[in-house]
Parts: structure tokens; C-alpha cells; sequence
């Protein structure tokens, strides 16, 4: 895309052409190049050779999941009856995609609207996140075909899980509409866009109770298993709370990862406001991550304390969680502060990722790491860890393909800023 | 083998008459051989040598609690038994019945027998007795060192002829 | 302007109040304290009796209409066996299981039955969002396995490793259990075919109350024979299928550590504030939206007119 622009190619950022003619979708879809010229840029882009080889490596073996069992790529444990798929795609996802809750309540419910420029970034985070997600669930449930039957023909709603299920889905619709606007505008549907901003508040709110709930029940479904979960993981007043507290940071902190990706991989895309924006709303994104990583490890240190785990600190599972606390907690959050205080957007940055890997370490501590923990450790098959990388990259894939051309970094230039 | 199941059958019978009638006339009369059938579904029926048993316990009352008039080894049944009379019932199957315990009869077999509760079926009566004891006196306790396994038992076990082919995968955990 | 703010608050509450209906409010609270049906039949296992002969295990396996398992059941090499260091364990395609412990203190080993315990309030039951469990007035914790959806929920939520799930199949890969033979003895008022089966009587069917009793007049009655504890009794809310041993519970690897309290206890404080949550949210967020943007344009639908206070 560098390259392109030396030339004076400039992608497709505006309903009309600068002639006054309207985009057709193939040229919308092709970011307003020639096909020549996209095909020549996604050649050159060494990122596209890494998936192609994953794609082709990891895709057969997504169809001989489905072919050939759940039992033919993974160990089909009886006593790790949740592996990658879920420990990972469900545990992990969810909560990095807690900001698009976050900056629609900061924007639309507290009307800071000054955070906008980011706003859709951490909508379509969270969408792609939570979409995902279910695709993560629906390689691992046993009979995929059945997962509307929670929600139409047999209903379980003393269970956790019922509680997750719906509100994954009805949040999934929720962020769909609310992302929807972005793409009612690239195809050109006014009315449909006017349609659903009128929602928004109510849309917003409704994402912040099933976020709310959901993001909690994530970890309540740990609850079932009191001594499966090493006590040091597992509290069960504090259980959802925690997951809550921690999806804070972990939301925020994917924007803030996710917009550094973008500003250094895909800056063509970003227009003026976003690019002059990004700094100062990063600092502002970690702050909201210091002060929710701060609660947590205030809320993690009661529930050592409630439950009077202290005598697990000495042991190998204390020095484990030492581990994730420190280096993964506590560290993100000193450097978090550093930066925020000397206005380092890069420190900020470098926080935010630490923050990430905290909670996948986290979320994988809990549901698999430290699970079990008084029988045996199991080590995902590889064809389990294949797909899983797999799933990753299309995840990464379909968030390249969409921050390319919907306008979620850059703004529509309407006819009349012509 | 041709007529074993006839022979067990009318052998059984007469035994077993026997040995009631045999011990409940006289004390110290007892039958030298009882056979037993309750599993000769799965194993064929088994041929107690009583009178060898006789001889190696010291008192009757080890297998046949207070009912023989020679004493009393349970210091539960002592409670109530001396164990100097001898009982109409001496035989296993006169108390313990060859029913499965049911929740009907889990309590109180008889009325008026209410310490008598809890009392095994026949098949354990005798297994808990013999391999209790066995394990003991270092006596044999295996299935088939007293039980030969019918067909039927080798297909309900699949052992023997019915036993899994060799198969190059396992089942796993 | 009141008119637009009443017609977003009542948006809003629309919206909390379909998530109120999804809410699992009512069975949530109905769970209260269960503790089984008054004439649920239970099996009173003691320990002490069991020589290790896996007759049930065989007995099981046909009454259940298993698949034909790996080594015969006379094979008493299985008691070896040993995967990632644990002893053998239920699976789909054996029910129920009997594994040899060591014991410290004396020569010799404790055998121990292992199947589904039933117990009074399942957390099976309770963790399955398809209600696909079922406890039976009989005591049997049952299941139905056309509704399955296979996120084996169950297996994470069970405390005693029970339920086992068809990983290798294809098309309709379902969980396996236990079920106290429901389907074809227990139904009409006869005892498991592993009961039946057991040349010790193990096991002892009956209706769960009366062996309850059974079980602490045995403790009684043979005073130093067995341990003071009727592992089931109270464990997880109490179970269909419990205890009695000779030797501490840990050394035959019972969970000596499990909650008294059923499991869906630990969830209830969670599950009481999702209604709060509901209700209040909506609310809430709309009270604070309203302050938040007071005297400022309600903005949205017209959000271009925000484009300049990006600067901060």
C-alpha cells in the first residue's frame, strides 16, 4: 500500500468519487484500486504468505475435525473436558473484546464524545472477538448444529452456561447493529444507518448489562468446579467478580494493542483524526486500564485472603501465580502509570500489551493451567493447537479485511467536506 | 457332561434335604459335602467339602454364628445367644435367603428377628464367610479356585474363548 | 426535549427488560435447598466387603449394552493400569470401574466401585444449559441425550470425574453415565445390575434413608471395623450411592476436601445478582447518560456535530 501511494493512488474514503460518480461494491471491495494493483500489494505483503501457509496447513485440518471427530485432533480427555478451543477461544476472546461495551458506554452513555475516533475500533474489536468466540465454541462443542437448542427447544436456566449462551448472542446482535452503522454507510444505506443510531442509547445499555453479566458468568462457570481450580485461582464469592474487574483492563488494553498494530501496519488507512487523536486517547485508554488493573489486584489479594489461601504463596502453584501477578499484573500496571504520568504513549503501549498477555495467562490458569491441578497437566494435541492458531489468523485475517474498508479508522468524507 | 445339569439337579436336591434333615435331628451331625448353585448361571454349582471345613475350624460357630449348640464366636450375636442350643435352622439358606436383598426385606427378615437386620442374601452370606476366611488362613481365594465358569460366564466375563481379540489400539482411559 | 428523554428511557428499559425475560431468575431460586426425594433409593457401598472380582463392571457392561471392552473383566492386570498417574476412571464405554488402593497400614488393598453417585442435587443437572439431566423421584440422575449440544459443562461440574463423552463419534457424539440402570431395572423397583451382580454384596439397594441408617448401624455395630464417616452422606449435598470403609477415605482417592453443600451453592451468589443486575443497569446507565450529557445536545443520529472536540 506504501508503495501505491507514492504513486498518487489514494484508497477509496468517500461515498462518491471525486468525480461525483458512485463506487460500485467490486471497487469498494477492492479499496478503489484495479485488480491488478490490489492483487500486486496483497502479493508483496509478507503477512498474507504466513496465513496462506497456516491456512493451508490449518484448514484440512479444520475439516478433519469435522470429518473424522472432536477425538481425531484432540486427546478427548475426560478430565480436561474444556481444552484450547475453550481455555483460549471463549475464556480469552471474551474478555479482550470487553471494549466495545466500554467506549460505547464512554461515548454514547457518558458523551465523551471526544473518544469517537476510536470508538468503532473497539465496537468492531469487540464484535470480532465475541463472533470468534462462537466460531472457537462451535469446533469444540460435540454437536455444533445443535447450539440453538438452549436458546429454542430446551431450556437449562438454572445453569451458568444458558446465561453466557444467550447473552453472547443477544450481545452478538447488539454489536452487530452497533457496527452495522459503519457498514451502512461504505454500502451507502442512509436509512439504515439513521435506523439504528436512533437505538444506540438503548442498544449500549443493553450491551453493558449482558457484558456485564456475561463477562462475570465466564468466570462463575468456574464455580461448578470447587477443587478442580486450584484455590489460588478460584474464589467463589470473588469469581465473577474478578473475571468482570480483569475484562476492564483487557478490553481497553486490546484497543490500545490492536490501534498500535493498525498505526504501524495499516497508517495508509487512518485518516487525520484518528492519527492525531490515537496518543492522547491511548494515555487516556490506560489510564481507564490502571485504575481497573488496580482494583483487580486489590480484589485478587481479598480473595487469597477470604478463602485464607496464604499458605499456597510457598508453594510451586504460589510461585506460578506470583508469576502471572507480577509480571503480568503488577508490572503492566507500574509501567502503565510511568507512561501515564510522563505522557509515553509508547510506555502505555508496551503496559497494554503486557496487560493482554496477563489475562490470556490468566484465563488459561484458570481453565486449564491451574485445572485439575491435583491430578495431572495436559499438553493440547498439536492438531488442537493447528486449529487453533487457524482460527487466530482468519480472526486476524477478517479484522484486516474490515478495518480496509469499512470506515472504522477513517471517516466517511461526505459530499459535502468535498 | 451329557447329563451334568440332571445330576446337579436331582444331586442338589437330595443333598440339600439331607443336610437339613441330617443336622436338625442330631448335633454333631452334619453333611460331608453341600453343593452350592446360587451362581450356576455363570460358574458351574460348587461341592463344599463340609466336612473338611469341619475339621479345619475349631468350632462351628465360626461359620454358623450361635445355631449349632457348640457356642457362639460373634460377640454381636452374644449379645442375645449363648449359643448352647441348637437352633432349627442351621443351614445358610434357612436365614439367608437366596433372594437379592430388596428394599422390602432389607430390615427385618422375620418379625420379630429385629437384630437380625441387615443380614447379606445367600451368595454373599457364603462369600463373605469363605473369602473372609480364606484371606485368613491364606486359603484360595480366586474366583475359579472354587467356581469352574460356564460358557455362559466366560461370554458374560469375555474371558476364554470370548475373550477381546487382540486389538493394536487400546480404549484409551 | 422531556419528550425525546422519556422515549430513550423507555428504549432502554425495553431493552433491559427482554434481557429480564431471558433472565434464569426463576429456577435459579426455586433450586433453593434440595435434599432428594423422600423415597429415592440410594446403594450403601461398603468398602470393606469388595475383593476386587470387577463382576459389576462385566455385569454392567451388558446390562448397558457396552461396547466389548479392551482386556477381559477377570483380567485383574487393569488394577495397574495407570494413565497420566491416575487409576482407571469411568468412561463411555464402561460406566462404572473398580480400582485397587494400597493401604498404609495394612497388607491388604482396599478395592473401591466407582460409577455415578446420583447424588441429591447434581451439579451435572445443574450446570447443563439444556437441561438435558434429570433427578428421578426414584434417585436416579438420568439424561437425555437427544438435546445434548456436547460443551460437556457436566464433566467440568461433576466433583467425582464421572461423566465420560463420545469424543470418536462422528455425528452424534453424546455423554455417557451411569444412570442406576433407570431404563430398565430401577424403573420398576429393581436394584442396578452391578448390585445384583456383586458376589459380596457390596452394595446394598434400598430406598436412601433406610440405608443411611443401615449404614451408621454397621459403623456401630462392629466397633473398630470401620471409619466413623459415611462418605456421601453430606458430601456435595448428599448422594444417591455412599460409603463405608475400613480405611481413611483419601487413601482409597475419595475427595475428602469436597464442599457439604451442593454445588450449585458456590454459583448461587452469582446467579442472585443477575436479576439485580437486569433491573437496575438499565436505570442506571440511563440516569447517567442523561446526567452526563445534560444541557449538551442528546447527540446521536446528528453525531457529526461532535467532529471538533476531538482536540482534549
Amino acid at each position: 500500500m506504501k508503495k501505491l501511494e507514492t504513486f498518487g493512488i489514494k484508497p477509496h474514503d468517500a461515498s462518491l468519487k471525486n468525480d461525483g460518480q458512485k463506487w460500485s461494491i467490486m471497487e469498494k471491495l477492492l479499496l478503489g484500486l484495479t485488480l491488478d494493483q490490489y492483487i500486486g500489494q496483497a502479493l508483496r505483503n509478507k503477512l498474507n504468505w504466513l496465513f496462506a501457509i497456516i491456512f493451508a496447513i490449518g484448514i484440512p485440518v479444520i475439516l478433519y475435525r469435522f470429518v473424522f471427530s472432536l477425538g481425531a485432533v484432540t486427546h478427548g480427555s475426560y478430565d480436561y473436558p474444556w481444552g484450547l478451543f475453550l481455555g483460549f477461544g471463549l475464556f480469552c476472546m471474551v474478555p479482550l473484546s470487553a471494549s466495545g461495551f466500554m467506549l460505547g458506554t464512554t461515548v454514547e452513555i457518558f458523551g465523551r464524545h471526544d473518544f469517537e475516533p476510536i470508538e468503532r475500533l473497539a465496537l468492531l474489536n469487540g464484535l470480532l472477538g465475541y463472533f470468534f468466540a462462537v466460531v472457537y465454541l462451535l469446533v469444540d462443542l460435540g454437536q455444533p448444529w445443535r447450539l440453538s437448542y438452549p436458546m429454542v427447544y430446551s431450556f437449562g436456566p438454572a445453569a451458568v452456561l444458558f446465561l453466557v449462551g444467550w447473552h453472547v448472542a443477544t450481545y452478538l446482535s447488539v454489536q452487530v447493529m452497533e457496527v452495522s452503522t459503519a457498514f451502512f454507510e461504505w454500502i451507502g444505506f442512509q436509512r439504515g444507518y439513521d435506523f439504528i443510531r436512533k437505538g444506540t442509547i438503548g442498544l449500549t445499555v443493553s450491551g453493558v448489562i449482558l457484558s456485564t453479566l456475561h463477562q462475570g458468568a465466564l468466570g462463575a462457570l468456574f464455580l461448578y468446579a470447587p477443587g478442580k481450580v486450584h484455590p489460588l485461582w478460584y474464589s467463589a464469592p470473588f469469581q465473577w467478580i474478578l473475571f468482570f474487574i480483569s475484562s476492564i483492563p483487557a478490553g481497553l488494553c486490546m484497543v490500545i494493542s490492536v490501534s498500535t498494530i493498525v498505526i504501524y501496519t495499516m497508517k495508509w488507512r487512518c485518516d487525520k483524526r484518528f492519527i492525531d487523536n490515537l496518543d492522547w486517547i491511548t494515555i487516556a485508554l490506560a489510564k481507564g486500564a490502571a485504575m481497573g488493573l488496580s482494583t483487580y489486584i486489590i480484589m485478587k489479594f481479598i480473595a487469597v485472603a477470604h478463602d485464607n489461601e496464604w499458605a499456597y504463596f510457598f508453594t510451586g502453584w504460589g510461585a506460578w501465580w506470583w508469576f502471572e501477578m507480577l509480571g503480568f499484573v503488577i508490572l503492566p500496571l507500574a509501567i502503565l502509570s510511568y507512561g501515564i504520568r510522563h505522557k509515553l504513549v509508547g510506555l502505555c503501549r508496551i503496559g497494554a500489551f503486557l496487560t493482554v498477555f496477563g489475562i490470556l495467562l490468566n484465563r488459561l490458569n484458570t481453565a486449564l493451567i491451574a485445572f485439575n491441578w491435583q491430578l495431572y497437566q495436559e499438553i493440547p494435541h498439536y492438531l488442537e493447537i493447528i486449529i487453533a492458531i487457524t482460527i487466530f489468523a482468519i480472526y486476524i485475517a477478517t479484522y484486516r479485511f474490515i478495518l480496509a474498508r469499512l470506515p472504522i479508522l477513517y471517516k466517511f468524507r461526505s459530499q459535502a467536506e468535498e | 457332561m451329557v447329563n451334568a445339569g440332571k445330576h446337579l439337579m436331582t444331586g442338589l436336591g437330595v443333598l440339600l434335604l439331607s443336610a437339613i434333615l441330617a443336622v436338625s435331628c442330631y448335633a454333631m451331625d452334619y453333611p460331608d459335602e453341600v453343593e452350592i448353585d446360587s451362581l450356576a448361571n455363570l460358574y458351574e454349582a460348587v461341592v463344599f467339602d463340609h466336612a473338611m471345613h469341619v475339621d479345619a475350624t475349631e468350632n462351628c460357630s465360626e461359620c454358623h454364628h450361635h445355631t449349632t449348640g457348640s457356642g457362639v464366636a460373634n460377640d454381636y450375636c452374644a449379645k442375645c445367644h449363648d449359643g448352647k442350643e441348637e437352633m432349627d435352622s442351621v443351614a445358610c439358606q434357612d436365614c439367608h435367603s437366596a433372594d437379592p436383598v430388596s428394599p422390602e426385606n432389607l430390615h427385618n427378615p422375620k418379625p420379630g428377628y429385629s437384630y437380625h437386620n441387615d443380614q447379606p442374601n445367600l451368595k454373599a452370606a457364603y462369600h463373605l464367610n469363605c473369602v473372609g476366611c480364606h484371606q485368613e488362613v491364606d486359603g484360595p481365594t480366586g474366583c475359579e479356585d472354587c467356581h469352574a465358569k460356564t460358557e455362559a460366564g466366560e461370554k458374560f466375563y469375555h474371558s476364554g474363548e470370548f475373550a477381546p481379540k487382540e486389538s493394536a489400539h487400546s480404549s484409551g482411559h | 426535549m422531556s419528550k425525546i428523554t422519556r422515549r430513550k428511557f423507555l428504549a432502554a428499559s425495553a431493552a433491559g427488560g427482554t434481557a429480564i425475560m431471558m433472565a434464569p431468575t426463576k429456577k435459579a431460586f426455586a433450586a433453593g435447598s434440595f435434599e432428594g426425594f423422600p423415597d429415592g433409593m440410594g446403594v450403601l457401598v461398603d468398602l470393606t466387603r469388595c475383593v476386587g472380582c470387577r463382576t459389576c463392571e462385566a455385569a454392567c457392561n451388558k446390562e448397558q449394552q457396552l461396547p466389548e471392552p479392551a482386556k477381559p473383566f477377570d483380567d485383574y492386570s487393569v488394577f495397574d493400569e495407570i494413565h497420566h498417574g491416575q487409576k482407571r476412571r469411568t468412561t463411555d464405554k464402561a460406566y462404572t470401574i473398580v480400582n485397587r488402593y494400597e493401604l498404609k497400614d495394612t497388607e491388604e488393598p482396599l478395592y473401591r466401585k466407582i460409577q455415578c453417585n446420583h447424588c441429591n442435587e447434581p451439579a451435572c443437572l445443574t450446570s447443563c444449559f439444556v437441561n438435558a439431566y434429570k433427578k428421578t423421584p426414584e434417585g436416579a440422575v438420568i439424561y437425555d441425550s437427544h438435546v445434548c449440544v456436547g460443551c460437556r459443562n457436566c464433566m467440568i461440574a461433576c466433583p467425582f470425574h464421572i461423566p465420560a463423552y463420545t469424543y470418536h463419534s462422528v455425528l452424534n457424539p453424546v455423554i455417557k453415565k451411569c444412570i442406576f440402570c433407570y431404563d430398565t431395572r430401577l424403573k420398576e423397583g429393581k436394584p442396578p445390575a452391578c448390585v445384583e451382580s456383586c458376589p459380596q454384596q457390596v452394595m446394598t439397594f434400598g430406598k436412601r434413608k433406610d440405608l443411611m441408617k443401615i449404614a451408621h448401624e454397621r459403623i456401630k455395630k462392629n466397633p473398630g471395623k470401620y471409619v466413623d464417616h459415611v462418605y456421601g452422606e453430606k458430601e456435595v449435598g448428599g448422594t444417591g450411592w455412599f460409603y463405608i470403609s475400613n480405611a481413611p477415605f483419601e487413601e482409597a482417592g475419595f475427595d475428602v476436601h469436597l464442599p457439604k453443600k451442593p454445588i450449585i451453592d458456590n454459583v448461587k451468589d452469582f446467579l442472585a445478582i443477575v436479576p439485580v443486575v437486569l433491573t437496575v443497569w438499565p436505570a442506571l446507565f440511563t440516569g447517567f447518560h442523561l446526567l452526563a450529557t445534560k444541557g449538551k445536545s442528546h447527540g446521536h443520529g446528528d453525531d457529526h456535530s461532535h467532529d471538533e472536540q476531538g482536540g482534549h
